[in-house]
């Protein structure tokens, strides 16, 4: 089944046009790593997808619903309640995390189950729990944000985004802003992730995670797709000029 | 508990260092001997005795006489306008010389060092036109306006006042008292008062500027003389000046600078019987102890401070949420709203406080010509201070609000939060943390600016204060009123502050 289907997805800032067509599905179960240079459009792509920014152009479904339509080569959104009920098919999990600083790990996570989705509250806490467990973080319940490591903060922002229930997660660069030996941590709860299937939109600068958890690699450059495939395919045999020249400078 | 202990001390070693630095100013003496200049201080609103003229001059009958006087003892006069609660402070500081400025000799025998009487005065009683008061018998169940600390005050109130005019007094609904006759009169026309009391030269000056929309009743309240007050036991001063105004009488200059003001009919300078306040000692003896004068004070001043106490409560309780209404408003994503939001606050914060009371009280009457209550006083002062502080109470949540990341707003959005959610659940309790500091200053600020209520004729605590300083003869009651404000505001920024360190709990 089809999570997300984009389709000639056209962004621009003023004059500068930073998503140029881009079209990209993504099945349930599928993990999607999205590598690509500084200022090639992966993050913009990423706020498309998850709404944060308005496309100009193309369209959008979410498990197989309209929340983009493509009117003459304008994007038109679907009302609000349904965008309301289509963003809670997704969470997304920002690059310097983003956690409400006044409220406790277990309110981070529980609040928006709470009172956005209305369910019980003994019950989302319970789940929150195991949750905080499953990210390495059992017992820090009642710590404050600032009282964390920037990968405890990430992995708390992850359990935050499991909390929904959501269908698949994005994650903008989750360990750009952490230090290289913290990122482990983070990128094992992501490894564990995909083991249990869960679909995952991954944007990320770690071309060795990438290689090792993505079932598809997507490259992007310059605002359009250059190259995708299986990570074996693109991260070792790049065929493109540009991925190749862009591998090695990682490497 | 050790930490309360620092506050206290540091509370009561600020209290003591006000303290000296107000009883040293009472207790100068300065010599007078080799005298250049003659500095007489009076209340530039009272013509014809001493006023500002269309060009801006200070002139005024007693004004010529001081300088007739200073131009015999060749002296250089120097015309200081005061502020008239303020009167006994100026004489005693030496600031001002005298005060020569119609001033009534009737009540405060005791507080000055007098001239011989050389104007004799009544007290008059001025209403409007239309008005049903024909005789004072008709006063009663009316609203009566006076001058803060005049003579009409002290005939209806003070200790020498007459049976008739305390019953008089009692049977008023309400009696006012305002800090300077233009008040009064926009009083009066307005209709929140009924009735002025006033001295009679200057209800006839006034009568005759003002046309027919007011008359003076012919039954008069009581009659009184005017001297020149000098510093209590200053009395070398006094002579130089007598000596110079009896041989101005005997030359007839006295009686020539009269007719020139029109007070020909009033002047009784050599009759007799008004030397008395002039030919009493100087008895240093009726001292009270400090303590007892203190209390009688604070008793005095009880009711002040809770009208303050008022205006500071209800101001907070108002300004706050529309201070908060008036930054959304500002921040709304319709332009007409923000230039509407824009315009209030730079017109609240560009102009003074004090104009803006004036405008909410006596507004409704000069745009709509609706008489105004005297009841409204009291909630024209706090819709004036509420309007006024809501918008710099907008303009520091506002920058509260922008100061937070956007990524908060993005974080709420991707967990399906509302706008209302999200401003109430995450932006507001952020806001309240990075505003703190700043709301402080504005609280503090408004504890002192309640002070600003006495252009509206709201006896809070400073204009009371005041008025027993008058009254008294001493600055006393002043220094307690900064204690008061002191204490008031440590304690202000004693909440404030564990406010603060409640809040401190995160990042």
């Amino acid at each position: 089944m089809k999570l997300l289907e984009i389709s000639h997805l056209k962004k621009s800032f003023g004059d500068l046009e930073v998503l140029r067509d881009i079209s990209m599905d993504v099945s349930e179960g599928e993990v999607v790593a999205i590598l690509g240079p500084s200022g090639s459009g992966k993050s913009t792509f990423l706020r498309c997808a998850t709404m944060l920014e308005t496309m100009d152009a193309g369209s959008m479904k979410y498990v197989g619903e309209s929340a983009v339509t493509d009117t003459n080569g304008k994007a038109v959104y679907a009302d609000k309640g349904t965008l309301h009920k289509l963003k809670n098919t997704f969470g997304l999990v920002f690059q310097n995390f983003n956690l409400f600083p006044h409220y406790n790990v277990m309110k981070n996570i529980t609040d928006a189950p709470i009172s956005v989705q209305k369910r019980n509250k003994s019950e989302v806490e319970a789940e929150a729990k195991e949750l905080l467990a499953k990210v390495g973080l059992e017992g820090k319940e009642d710590y404050y944000p600032c009282q964390l490591s920037g990968g405890q903060q990430q992995r708390v922002a992850i359990a935050r985004a499991l909390a929904m229930n959501p269908k698949m997660i994005f994650f903008d660069e989750p360990t750009s802003a952490l230090d290289p030996e913290i990122t482990a941590g983070v990128l094992k709860v992501l490894r564990q992730l995909a083991e249990e299937k869960m679909t995952m939109i991954i944007v990320t600068h770690e071309i060795n995670f990438a290689r090792k958890v993505a079932d598809r690699v997507v490259f992007m450059d310059e605002g359009v797709i250059v190259e995708q495939g299986r990570p074996e395919d693109v991260i070792d045999h790049p065929k493109n000029e540009r991925t190749k020249a862009f591998l090695q400078k990682m490497a | 508990m050790k930490k309360h202990m620092k506050k206290i001390i540091l509370l009561l070693a600020a209290i003591s260092m006000l303290a000296g630095l107000l009883i040293g100013c009472g207790n100068q003496k300065q010599a007078t001997s080799d005298r250049k200049t003659f500095i007489v201080g009076f209340d530039a609103e009272f013509p014809p005795y001493g006023y500002k003229d269309d060009d801006g001059e200070y002139i005024g009958f007693d004004l010529d006489l001081a300088e007739e006087v200073c131009n015999r003892n060749g002296w250089t006069l120097k015309k200081q306008p005061i502020d008239w609660d303020s009167k006994d402070m100026e004489l005693k500081t030496g600031a001002i010389d005298c005060i020569w400025n119609g001033f009534t000799i009737n009540g405060r025998e005791s507080g000055y060092t007098w001239s011989k009487a050389y104007i004799d005065n009544s007290q008059v009683v001025i209403v409007r036109s239309d008005s049903d008061i024909k005789k004072l018998s008709d006063l009663k169940d009316k609203v009566m306006v006076v001058q803060a600390d005049s003579s009409a005050l002290a005939a209806f109130t003070g200790g020498d006042a007459t049976d008739e005019n305390k019953d008089l007094y009692n049977s008023f609904k309400d009696f006012q008292q305002v800090s300077d006759y233009n008040s009064a009169f926009m009083n009066l026309e307005a209709g929140s008062v009924d009735a002025i009391c006033m001295d009679y030269g200057v209800a006839k000056f006034q009568v005759e500027q003002r046309g027919d929309d007011f008359v003076m009743l012919d039954e008069r309240v009581s009659s009184e003389q005017y001297g020149i007050g000098f510093k209590l036991g200053n009395t070398e001063l006094r002579d130089q000046v007598q000596d110079a105004l009896d041989k101005m009488e005997e030359d007839g200059t006295f009686a020539k600078i009269a007719k020139e003001w029109g007070l020909e009919d009033s002047i009784c300078l050599g009759e007799k019987g008004t030397d008395s306040a002039y030919l009493q000692d100087y008895d240093e003896s009726a001292h009270q102890s400090m303590i007892t004068k203190v209390a009688e004070i604070i008793q005095q001043l009880s009711k002040g401070m809770l009208a303050s106490l008022a205006i500071f409560v209800l101001t907070l309780i108002f300004s706050l949420p529309l201070g908060l209404l008036i930054c959304t408003i500002r921040r709304s994503k319709f332009k007409l709203l923000e230039i509407i939001a824009k315009i209030y606050i730079s017109i609240m914060r560009g102009t003074p406080l004090m104009l803006q009371l004036l405008v909410v009280f006596f507004g409704p009457y000069y745009v709509f010509h609706v008489s105004v209550s005297a009841g409204f006083r009291f909630y024209a002062v706090i819709i004036g201070f509420s309007m006024n502080y809501a918008a710099y109470f907008a303009e520091i949540f506002r920058a509260g609000i922008e100061g937070i990341p956007k990524g908060q707003y993005e974080a709420a959005d991707v967990l399906g939060y509302t706008r209302t959610q999200t401003f109430w659940k995450i932006i507001f309790p952020q806001m309240v943390k990075h505003v703190l500091p700043p709301v402080t200053n504005e609280i503090i600020t408004l504890v002192k600016d309640t002070s600003l209520a006495f252009a509206l004729a709201y006896t809070e605590m400073f204009t009371l204060a005041k008025q027993v300083a008058a009254a008294q003869a001493s600055i006393m009651p002043l220094f307690v009123a900064g204690i008061f404000y002191y204490v008031f505001n440590f304690i202000v920024a004693f909440i404030m502050g564990s406010l603060e360190k409640k809040l401190a709990y995160y990042e």
